[in-house]
């Protein structure tokens, strides 16, 4: 698992999930984390911790396409987004605090939690 | 809501987000866009295209945060990530030629059930991925 990680390589289970989570992105406009980690975990076996850590790197690139694609220069309003930014920047610092220290097993149950109540939405939209 | 009310309470949601998007890797569209379009009257395309700003500056701030105490693999992530940005920009071409209720309802039966899966793993102590993971982030 260490050794794994250590690896820039992608392993073919990786770029299945890239793959998957990418398109489900993509043809679903939901982000790919609710995807990514649940496979990365059950899948390709990494740690409850690395998988939400891998994940959130991956959405850089991610969003990057997304930005590039959506046509979001004509349909962003800047200041919201400036707004919401300047919160989330802050939150993120202290949700990766969090992440690092956090019990798997809490966390486990704080994702399932967070991700039933993602499939209410879904289905409830 | 309007004018300096909405701001304040955008800057909360924000942070509410941000903790979201750094504790569980996730971009945080799932929750921004309803709020945006429930609660702050957007369209669903402002919403989406707000949104994806968003997510961008938070999961570069979160990321950079974990690879500082050594969580996961910036560099990996990223590369994986490339791979699934080439994929989405497939799927959103997909999503032009599928019916998009039938998708959706799909997805969110998947969701449910990891999410029942994983809270069933997590309370019951049984954690077989984490094994051997002692040293990972030494």
């Amino acid at each position: 698992m260490a050794s794994r990680l250590q690896s820039l390589a992608l392993d073919p289970k990786l770029l299945w999930i890239g793959l998957g989570g990418g398109l489900l992105s993509g043809l679903l406009g939901v982000g790919g984390g609710i995807v990514m980690v649940p496979l990365l975990v059950l899948w390709a076996g990494y740690a409850q911790r690395d998988a939400h850590a891998i994940s959130l790197g991956a959405i850089i690139p991610i969003s990057i396409a997304g930005i590039a694609t959506y046509g979001v220069a004509g349909e962003v309003r800047y200041w919201p987004a400036l707004a919401l930014a300047a919160g989330s920047i802050v939150g993120a610092r202290i949700g990766a605090g969090w992440l690092a220290r956090i019990d798997e097993r809490l966390l486990k149950v704080v994702f399932g939690t967070f991700l039933i109540g993602v499939a209410v939405l879904l289905g409830l939209r | 809501m309007s004018g300096p009310t909405l701001y304040v309470v955008l800057v909360a949601f924000g942070v509410v987000v941000g903790v979201a998007s750094g504790l569980l890797g996730v971009g945080g569209g799932t929750l921004i866009v309803p709020f945006l379009t429930l609660a702050a009257g957007f369209s669903q395309h402002s919403a989406e295209a707000t949104s994806l700003l968003v997510i961008l500056p938070t999961a570069i701030v979160g990321s950079l945060a974990l690879r500082s105490r050594g969580v996961g693999n910036l560099g990996l992530a990223l590369r994986f990530g490339v791979v699934g940005a080439v994929a989405s920009v497939l799927g959103a071409l997909l999503a032009l030629a599928l019916p998009a209720m039938t998708l959706r309802l799909v997805f969110a039966v998947f969701v449910g059930g990891v999410g029942l899966k994983l809270a069933y793993d997590g309370l019951r102590g049984d954690t077989p991925s984490t094994a051997g993971d002692g040293g990972l982030r030494s």
